[in-house]
């Protein structure tokens, strides 16, 4: 790998790592409310990009190609979903969220279900299932990184690995979420431009895009079919449903996704932030596909597919655009990687050791706790990644499944419906990522974000009406859900602190709701 | 169109449509929503 291509990712890291400096200096980390949610002060173009970027992770990189490149224009099904997933994230929960957690006094998007859902069990279940799976989702990512940098830089795959997990702490560690919003903005923009770039080279190598349709289908008309090379897919209609669900609507339901809605600067952010995301993935989303479609007739002896967009840029771009390239592949992992690992550590420190263990802790101790158990899974997931790597997108469809099958419904509902209750809740998280679970290791007809969300919203719906009577929704939450549906600024008087524990916080709005009534 | 069959070019152009179309009745829809910040500064962190 040449001096030049080195010199580009070393002069990514620096701006990375600074970013981080910068943050600290900002006072993302003064207090727990900063250090977790930037304040809430984050504008709509930085919440677009974090939303994106941490959605998109290397698999882009390295998945999408490899789709496009095996099954031909099958694979357009999943970035035609994508497109719209941020829009129709922030569409349909994005206001509702960050005003209800806004009211509620919720932290994490974990402490929000139980606050919507109001009952220990709910954090305990939700916070177990996102922790389990979510630090998975972070192994992949190193790994990914470790893999990546090995490949650019010629060192061993642990000293690679040590470099890119270590340049990932240090700014999680260091600025909280308003360092990862806004390295996740800066990297947003190398992914893109990254992208288009290549892109466009493979675009001009090919003689245009309706030259290099006609050379595929020379290789095989098939590939060109919607239905996947050798019509693999012909009717295969849950398969695109799968496929066009799992990056629209699955979003709405990752744990660390969601919690871009409740850091922005007010509702109306989510407004311009759709709008931001629309623009971003109709420039990001489809190229990964369309590279891998492209190299069947520039790589046709291509050995490892999800080297597809790798060696596309080694072989098209000069070495200076091949480092930003080799930038931008790192930037998907990174950005995905820092939020996970911010999240986890969220959920660990404030669902868990807060909330169970030590709930006088004050903000500065939450810091401390937050940032020794991202250390803690930074240096566990080293070695793990180091002993024995699982296979990368193995890992990131599977937990990609479980969380958006576990959580879907909980999140959509807590906004939407007023009947939606915590046995409703509880039944449809244990039962969507059980059903999600059970579908990928038995092969069921339905793919496993189907089967998972499909079970989990009819658990929602039939539990909750099941068990009106027994456990009604409480009427402050209902009282607080109404001021959330209405379109408008939050009366005086029934916001909550942050600083408090649930049962304070809970305490004080029902306290005011109920005597608004 | 393209070299493409008609329903792989509807799906390759129809989607990004679909979701442009989307993203502006959305974007027009919610030219009302008010910037909540100020009142909540107002009344923020009132525990009573």
């Amino acid at each position: 790998m040449s001096s030049v291509v080195l010199i580009f990712l070393l002069l990514y890291y620096v701006i990375v790592v600074g970013i981080g400096f910068w943050a600290v200096k900002k006072g993302g980390a003064k207090d727990l409310e900063g250090y977790l949610l930037g304040g809430r002060q984050v504008g709509p173009l930085v919440t677009a990009m974090t939303l994106q970027a941490t959605s998109m992770s290397g698999y882009m990189f390295l998945g999408g190609g490899s789709a496009g490149f095996t099954t031909g224009y099958w694979s357009i099904f999943y970035a035609s979903g994508d497109i719209g997933g941020g829009v129709v994230n922030l569409s349909v929960i994005g206001r509702r969220m960050r005003k209800l957690s806004k009211i509620l006094g919720s932290l994490t998007s974990i402490e929000y279900l139980e606050h919507r859902y109001p009952h220990p069990a709910t954090r305990l279940i939700a916070g177990g299932l996102s922790v389990f799976f979510l630090f998975f989702y972070i192994l992949a990512q190193f790994i990914a990184g470790g893999k990546g940098m090995a490949l650019v830089t010629g060192l061993p795959y642990w000293v690679a690995l040590a470099i890119a997990v270590g340049i990932i702490m240090i700014y999680t560690f260091l600025g909280g979420y308003f360092a990862v919003a806004y390295t996740d903005f800066f990297q947003s923009l190398v992914m893109v431009i990254g992208m288009v770039w290549i892109f466009a080279a493979a675009l001009n190598a090919t003689g245009g895009f309706t030259a290099a349709n006609n050379a595929i289908a020379q290789i095989d008309p098939t590939y060109l079919s919607i239905w996947g090379k050798g019509l693999a897919h012909k009717g295969a209609w849950p398969d695109i449903l799968g496929a066009v669900l799992i990056f629209s609507v699955g979003y709405m339901g990752w744990p660390h996704v969601v919690t871009r809605h409740m850091a922005m600067k007010s509702p109306k952010t989510a407004r311009m932030a759709g709008v931001y995301s629309t623009i971003w993935n109709l420039f990001f989303v489809t190229a990964p596909y369309m590279l891998g479609i492209f190299a069947i007739v520039l790589l046709p002896n291509l050995a490892d597919p999800e080297m597809a967009i790798f060696t596309l840029a080694g072989e098209l771009l000069p070495a200076a655009v091949t480092g930003i390239v080799m930038a931008a592949i790192m930037a998907a992992i990174m950005s995905t990687a820092d939020s996970i690992l911010l999240q986890v550590g969220t959920i660990a420190s404030r669902d868990i050791y807060q909330r169970f263990i030590h709930p006088k802790a004050d903000d500065k101790r939450m810091v401390l706790v937050s940032r020794i158990l991202i250390l803690a899974i930074g240096v566990i997931g080293f070695i793990v990644a180091v002993v024995k790597p699982p296979s990368v997108f193995a890992i990131v469809i599977f937990t990609t499944s479980v969380l958006g099958s576990a959580f879907l419904p909980a999140y959509v509902c807590a906004v939407w419906w007023k009947k939606a209750n915590t046995p409703g809740a509880i039944f449809s998280m244990i039962g969507g990522a059980l059903s999600a679970y059970l579908a990928e290791i038995t092969s069921f007809v339905l793919p496993p974000m189907v089967a998972g969300v499909l079970v989990s919203f009819i658990l929602m719906i039939v539990v909750s009406l099941a068990t009106q009577k027994s456990h009604p929704v409480p009427s402050y939450i209902l009282k607080a859900m109404d001021l959330t549906a209405e379109v408008g600024p939050i009366p005086k008087g029934i916001l909550t602190s942050a600083e408090f524990n649930l049962s304070p916080e809970a305490m004080a709005v029902r306290k005011k709701l109920d005597k608004d009534k | 169109m393209f070299g493409l069959p008609g329903t792989t070019a509807a799906v390759l152009f129809g989607f990004p449509i679909f979701w442009i179309v989307y993203t502006i009745i959305f974007f027009v829809k919610s030219k009302d929503w008010p910037d909540d910040l100020e009142t909540e500064e107002e009344g923020g962190n009132s525990n009573e």
